[in-house]
């Protein structure tokens, strides 16, 4: 089943994002978005991004810290339509 | 407040602090107040490697046709790491075992503190593949001014802690004098050490090793000294995962989940933490210095290294709640990420490609078409 949602990137890029096939990191490497990341297994933190609005759900825990308002992109998947900084 | 080994004090380890509590007597794990240390365990044993699993043999003919300026760098920075490590394998345990209170954490420390030694053992294994006798390499470890410096300032904030906690053992809290220097023991001081210890040990984690990551991914870039690179590989998860056991323990006191009195000493250390932090990346933009003063090499050189640093600090320090302080925003090393995918790892021969497994896992999913063929 599809769950398409829009991504706002960093104020500039609109995203039309199936969530039942990408990741949050995947979605933006498909935009040509310049990522930031390591481990993509969430337990390192590098992809740390700011969640401005919106709801993330993750498909794998996440073992870094996660602030209030951020959420990690390698490990997590739109549940909403979002507005993110990364 | 002598330690003992097991504490006959009845407490509870869920409403203990992380540090500074009553000792750990149990180590039990069905309950847990900060779970996430014991999911560092698991993953962290998940990863579990030797380095003699990794043939380096290759590595020996690479080095030989290296310039002189490149193998001052390949040197350098394994003698670099082998200080980093040396530190890592032992400190964690004799500063943080005899005043943590909660048992997943205990364990956590050793465990995080072994896997340093696995470190420690596989520069040998390199070492020993390059050189038929490496002694001069390990005996340069403690002579070398440029290695002097960092060592100093890494091993500082750890001695001061132990020492202190040293006092407060054999004297409790209090003004103790010791050959002729008079030392206040509190509570408060204790945790205050506490606190810029883990800073800097923070720090190191976080970028003290990247300077000599990047340099080993770029040999490895070009097809050289490709056995070091994926030893580095494994060590970088390993380190990784460490670090983040270290940003947990910082942002839990800020968040003042654990001591609130660590969430105070938070407060108002924070701009001694960032001193910490600030001066690691000026140790490593030198060190960067350092390496490539007879020249730089393919790929990589002073000026990109530095812009690194910049880079992955900005990371770091956003991740316990600092804002970052440097203008570099984008990657200048993109290829470095291809090889700090915990998933590219290969931790054994046959296993190029995945390496989120279990040894000996079993499958217990059984779907109804698994009997479909099956009759009575």
């Amino acid at each position: 089943m599809s769950k398409s949602y829009k991504i706002k990137v960093n104020g500039q890029h609109e995203l039309a994002v199936d969530a039942s096939t990408s990741t949050l990191l995947e979605a933006m490497e498909a935009a040509e978005i310049e990522t930031h990341y390591h481990c993509r297994n969430g337990f390192c933190g590098a992809c740390r991004t700011q969640l401005i609005q919106g709801e993330v759900t993750y498909i794998n825990e996440p073992l870094a810290f996660v602030r209030p308002g951020e959420c990690l992109a390698c490990c997590c998947i739109a549940a909403s339509d979002l507005e993110i900084n990364h | 407040m002598s330690y003992s080994t097991f504490n006959k004090t009845q407490s509870n380890p869920l409403t203990e602090p992380m540090f500074f509590g009553n000792s750990v007597n149990v180590a039990r794990y069905d309950q847990q107040k900060h779970s996430i240390f014991e999911k560092l365990i698991e993953k962290q044993i998940s990863f579990f490697w030797r380095p003699e699993e990794v043939d380096v043999s290759r590595d020996r003919v690479d080095f030989a046709n290296l310039t002189a300026s490149e193998k001052h760098v390949f040197i350098s920075n394994l003698k670099y790491q082998t200080l980093l490590d040396s530190v890592q394998g032992r400190s964690p345990n004799i500063a943080f075992l005899p005043i943590v209170s909660i048992p997943e954490l205990e364990t956590w420390v050793e465990t995080w503190s072994f896997f340093e030694t696995i470190h420690s053992r596989s520069y040998t294994h390199i070492l020993r593949n390059l050189f038929t006798d490496p002694s001069e390499v390990f005996e340069d470890i403690v002579i070398n001014t440029e290695i002097q410096k960092r060592a100093t300032d890494i091993s500082s904030y750890y001695d001061d802690l132990i020492f202190y906690t040293q006092l407060w053992q054999t004297h409790g809290e209090g003004e103790i004098t010791i050959d002729g220097e008079t030392h206040n023991v509190t509570m408060r001081n204790l945790k205050k050490k506490l606190f810029l210890c883990v800073n800097s040990v923070n720090a190191l984690e976080a970028i003290r090793f990247y300077v000599s990551f990047a340099c080993t991914f770029a040999f490895a870039e070009r097809d050289l000294m490709e056995g070091n690179s994926k030893i580095i590989r494994l060590i970088a998860r390993d380190e990784n995962l460490h670090l983040v056991s270290t940003q947990q323990i910082i942002n839990l006191w800020q968040y003042g989940h654990d001591d609130p009195e660590m969430k105070e000493i938070a407060d108002e250390l924070q701009d001694e933490a960032l001193a910490i932090f600030m001066k690691a990346v000026e140790q490593e933009k030198e060190w960067a210095h350092y390496l490539f003063r007879n020249g730089s090499m393919i790929g990589l050189n002073e000026e990109i290294l530095c812009q690194y640093v910049e880079y992955i600090a900005n990371m770091r320090m956003e991740a316990i709640g600092y804002d970052s302080p440097f203008k570099q925003r984008s990657n200048p090393l993109p290829w470095m990420n291809k090889y700090l995918v915990s998933d590219n790892v290969q931790v054994a021969p046959q296993e190029a490609e995945i390496t989120s497994y279990l040894v000996g896992q079993i499958d217990s999913e059984v779907s109804a078409s698994d009997l479909g063929d099956f009759e009575l």
